[in-house]
């Protein structure tokens, strides 16, 4: 029997002359399919998935091992800290109730701070003697060593009960995601050295530019971890904040945009930030907008749309973007070149945004580790 | 197939306040922004203006 595979017609037929032998070519796949084609799905999707399960756990034990290693190098214990470390990095928190949403905000900004502080504190014992900057840097490795633990753990658990239950819709939705998930966690991972080196990252151009705005001022402290300067500039009274560098925190941003309100009649509040970069969008690039520009858990965000919305202040932003990656690793050179135009568009919108003998409140937002005033 | 991995060298950028003049070294474990770095041959500060990492491409 010779089969003509140029001839079409005669290889797709279903009529009468079609043999026996080509149903049987055609029709076995299918019946295959329709049977274990879901689970041969999930095979493959699951053994992609496994291969991010490991490399999420090794960005976890290493971020855990950059952890141990600063300790090991600059706590003077005199037992074992990494028992009592690995407790911190497995904490949990529970989010409050949102059956009824009135008054989540503070109850969610009282949990975080909660937890901030009695991490803080337990650091704090491990050595008395520890430099607040090196607390400060211990925190955050704490925090980016948790955080991985808890994506490894969330991310294992999804793929091995879909394995289990032989799950296949389960896993879609954890395939699609993962990619984000794995940027995430690089980024994550990469963080690491640069905090432990105390270098400035990314996320730090916000703090780095009111922080050169700042220097050969007084400073006072508006809130925990954050530094307030006043200035004049063109005609205008300047507030300035920002997180206390060279310390790895972000301050408290909302409660100190709170206090300089309180204390003085503010025509507008300029934040700047670094912001997420679209797929297509150039690092580094700067845009100007309105509103708070500030990410966490939208805790600060709240306090200071509220102070701003009760004072009648409007606000606004201006961000560098850049990616994940970039805003929490080493700062690049696009964004730190960025600087003095920054600076320059800064100026500038102070003098659009409030007229001679008014006042502006400028808030650099960010990390400050490495970045003084 | 075996991605080579990227490696980012760390730089701290210095400049002198009188005589603006720049230099670049390898970030060292204790620099600092607008920290005092060294003194320029023409007798002015020096401060620490930027760190940042370059990735070789």
């Amino acid at each position: 029997m010779s089969v003509d595979f140029t001839d079409f017609e005669e290889f797709f037929s279903f009529g009468d002359d079609t043999s026996p032998l080509m149903m049987l070519v055609w029709i076995l796949p299918i019946i295959f399919f329709v049977f274990y084609g879901q689970q041969i799905q999930l095979y493959i999707s699951a053994n992609q998935v496994k291969k991010h399960v490991t490399k999420l756990k090794i960005y976890r034990d290493e971020s855990e091992s950059e952890l141990m290693d600063y300790i090991s190098k600059n706590v003077k214990t005199a037992s074992d800290p990494s028992s009592r470390i690995r407790t911190i990095i497995d904490y949990f928190s529970i989010m409050p109730v949102d059956m009824d949403p009135a008054g989540m905000v503070p109850k969610v900004r009282h949990l975080v701070r909660s937890r901030d502080d009695h991490t803080r504190a337990q650091i704090r014992e491990l050595d008395p003697s520890l430099d607040e900057l090196a607390q400060s840097k211990i925190q955050t490795l704490v925090e980016i060593a948790s955080s991985l633990h808890l994506v490894y753990r969330i991310v294992n658990h999804l793929y091995l009960t879909a394995k289990k239950q032989k799950n296949f819709p389960m896993i879609l939705p954890l395939q699609m995601i993962l990619p984000f998930i794995m940027e995430e966690a690089k980024a994550l991972r990469d963080a690491a050295p640069v905090f432990k080196l105390g270098q400035p990252v990314g996320d730090g151009i916000g703090p780095m530019i009111v922080g050169r705005m700042m220097l050969n001022l007084e400073k006072k402290e508006a809130a925990f971890q954050t530094v307030w300067a006043r200035t004049e500039m063109d005609g205008r009274r300047i507030h300035l904040l920002k997180a206390r560098g060279p310390l790895s925190s972000v301050g408290r941003p909302g409660d100190a945009v709170e206090h300089v309100i309180s204390q003085d009649k503010v025509d507008a509040v300029i934040m700047i930030d670094a912001a997420m970069r679209m797929e297509g969008e150039e690092s580094a690039t700067i845009s100007r907008g309105f509103g708070a520009a500030i990410g966490g858990i939208g805790t600060e965000r709240f306090q200071i749309e509220e102070a701003a919305t009760k004072h009648g202040i409007p606000i606004y932003a201006i961000v560098v973007k850049q990616t994940v990656g970039e805003a929490i690793t080493l700062m690049t050179k696009d964004v730190a070149l960025r600087a003095d135009d920054v600076s320059h568009q800064v100026r500038e919108m102070i003098r659009e945004a409030a007229p001679e003998g008014g006042s502006v409140l400028v808030v650099g937002v960010g990390n400050a580790l490495g970045v003084p005033q | 197939m075996f991605k080579k991995p990227k490696v980012t060298t760390a730089y701290t950028v210095s400049r002198c306040g009188s005589c603006s003049r720049e230099t670049r070294a390898k970030f060292a474990p204790g620099d600092c922004l607008f920290a005092e770095s060294a003194q320029c041959p023409c007798g002015g500060v020096v401060t620490i203006e930027m760190i940042y990492g370059e990735t070789a491409k």
